[in-house]
């Protein structure tokens, strides 16, 4: 987890001493927004509230580079490389074969498989905060 | 009586009893009906799961959580003890003896992947007044740590990830199968229900309080030499101080220390409780501020449920777990010192808190009593039983600090009326307005009041 260090809000105007105490501890202590993401492994591509259809990637991956460690999303211009990073959550999707999801692994990613990708960053699309793979036959 | 005359009685009495038992209309405002939507959710919509709804862990007539001692008066096939009657979800659920003895809930918020060890044990939070606490301007934070929703974090992704986490028949967890999810219209319902409960603003410190010792106690909570607390707890709620933080912080994450506070009450039993991350995954300690306006009738305090009462709640602050905290150090270095109350200054705060906790009480009474005016005869019956309740708060948390004697006078005869009304089948106006009349006589008990 990093720092967030660009608090929006904060002033550090110092007017007290508890005012530069209370603003350190801002600064050291909050954390960007972030939802739950052990819960978010149970909720099937397309239903994540609040993201799917405005936050979010869903269709098929285009492409792999395992050295780059990244994915290809998209065609044509809105084609885009996303960076799967330690960081980035790889669940299985199985709701369609009434199983559990579960986590994966960089190898479950593959060209044609149908994923929904939250980046970390919606506007920027550099790297996937999580990414959900739907479950082939055998998963 | 004539024969005509006994008829004419019987016919007004069952036309009476008819219109007294016809559903309730719809309201007739879009957010109105919303919110009646949302209620009808939380307190009724199991989502295909294991029986709970929202209600079952957060009881309006318990201030929207759930008390130990609310618990043990529930009966043992109640939804909450899924866990001792499903056999579905006996191991890894929920650990019956720390719900049944100090109101814990089991959480699986670093994952679920190694569900015998991996799980934190927390307390039901109140959502009452979430209109003041839910914003920050790092987004939204719901729970304890803030990250309580998935999806987007909001509070109306919140009830997804509580279906996941308490709803499911089995631990596999597999939507249409163990629980339906909530729908966009649901969700709508259910935020909008939320942000309808309890206080919808702030209130302004400082108060024209009657009590000398609430008074003092006031008096410390706004002192940045001495209590420190309003710099949290911008008056009283849920907020930093914007002086402090910014205009727009709102709701803020800290590291206070609680997790190292000795002999919490769940270590002593011996069973495994993990130790709470907080915030993320993996965690980084902090938890976000509640309000306090709300706290002295909805303890045991603290995300863990460690403390049961206000006055020991306020005192945690002395301690070293808190001074030796990021959060009390951070204090202490920036003002020489860590917050070192002496026991009647402990007790003054908490003094404060109960009766701003007594003023809100009384507020959302007489909210409920007027409600009750207006509605048929079960509905207002229901009203009248949260009334009823809410004034019982009101009672004990001045009783329960030796506050204020004059005003738990009028607040029982609160109580005595309004519980007039709510037994009576056609006269419940009357004692209804009684009944506020009497809380209205506590609260001026409390506080001077500069208009009506």
């Amino acid at each position: 987890m990093t720092s967030h260090a660009t608090l929006t809000g904060a002033r550090a105007t110092a007017r007290s001493p508890i005012a530069a105490a209370a603003t350190a501890l801002v600064l050291l202590m909050t954390m960007p927004a972030a939802a739950q993401q052990s819960t978010e492994q149970f909720i099937p591509i397309g239903r994540s509230p609040g993201l799917s259809g405005t936050q979010t990637y869903v269709g098929t991956i285009a492409d792999v580079d395992a050295g780059a460690r990244t994915v290809a999303l998209g065609t044509g211009a809105a084609r885009h490389d996303v960076r799967i990073t330690p960081r980035t959550r790889i669940w299985i999707d199985r709701t369609q074969y009434g199983k559990a999801n579960t986590a994966g692994r960089f190898e479950d990613l593959a060209p044609g498989r149908r994923v929904e990708v939250r980046y970390v960053d919606a506007a920027a699309k550099q790297a996937a905060d999580w990414i959900k793979v739907a479950a082939e036959a055998g998963d | 009586m004539s024969g005509t005359t006994r008829r004419t009685v019987l016919a007004v009495t069952c036309l009476a009893t008819l219109a007294g038992c016809r559903a309730p209309e719809p309201p007739s405002d879009p957010q109105s009906a919303l919110v009646a939507r949302g209620r009808d959710i939380f307190f009724n919509e199991t989502f295909d799961g294991n029986g709970r709804t929202c209600g079952t862990c957060h009881r309006a007539e318990d201030n929207f959580a759930i008390s130990p001692a609310f618990i043990a008066t529930l009966p043992p096939d109640d939804p909450l003890f899924v866990a001792e009657t499903n056999p579905a979800l006996a191991a890894n659920f929920e650990n019956p003896r720390l719900m049944r003895e100090f109101g814990m809930i089991l959480e699986n918020l670093d994952g679920f992947e190694d569900l015998p060890n991996k799980f934190t044990m927390r307390g039901v939070p109140h959502v009452l007044a979430l209109r003041t606490s839910v914003v920050s301007n790092q987004g939204p934070r719901t729970g304890w740590s803030g990250d309580g929703a998935p999806g987007d974090g909001s509070l109306r992704a919140f009830a997804t990830g509580a279906v996941i986490q308490h709803f499911p028949r089995t631990l596999d967890r597999v939507p249409g199968a163990d629980f339906r999810l909530p729908t966009d219209e649901e969700l709508d319902a259910l935020e909008a229900f939320q942000l309808s409960l309890g206080r919808q603003a702030e209130i302004v410190l400082p108060l024209a309080l009657k009590g000398v010792v609430a008074a003092r106690g006031q008096a410390i909570f706004v002192d940045n030499t001495l209590g420190k607390c309003n710099a949290c707890h911008f008056n009283a709620g849920a907020n930093g101080d914007p002086r402090i933080f910014g205009p727009d912080a709102g709701n803020l994450n800290f590291d206070t220390g609680v997790e190292n506070l000795p002999d919490q009450p769940a270590d002593l039993t011996g069973e495994l409780v993990p130790p709470d991350d907080g915030f993320g995954i993996p965690g980084d300690g902090t938890f976000n501020t509640p309000p306090l306006v709300e706290s002295a009738d909805t303890g045991p305090f603290f995300h863990n449920n460690s403390v049961e009462t206000i006055e020991g709640a306020v005192a945690f602050y002395n301690g070293d777990a808190f001074n030796d905290s990021p959060a009390g150090q951070l204090l202490r270095g920036a003002t020489g010192s860590g917050i070192n109350l002496d026991g009647t200054q402990v007790v003054a705060v908490a003094a404060f808190l109960r009766v701003i906790n007594a003023l809100e009480n009384i507020r959302e009474t007489i909210a409920l009593l007027e409600q009750s005016r207006a509605e048929r005869r079960e509905p207002a019956r229901a009203t009248l039983r949260l009334a009823l309740a809410e004034t019982d708060d009101a009672i004990q948390v001045l009783v329960g600090g030796g506050l204020h004697p004059d005003a738990v006078g009028h607040l029982q005869e609160a109580r005595r009326l309004a519980r007039k009304a709510a037994r009576s089948f056609f006269f419940r106006d009357g004692p209804t307005a009684d009944a506020i009349r009497a809380q209205e006589r506590a609260r001026a008990a409390l506080i001077e009041e500069t208009g009506s």
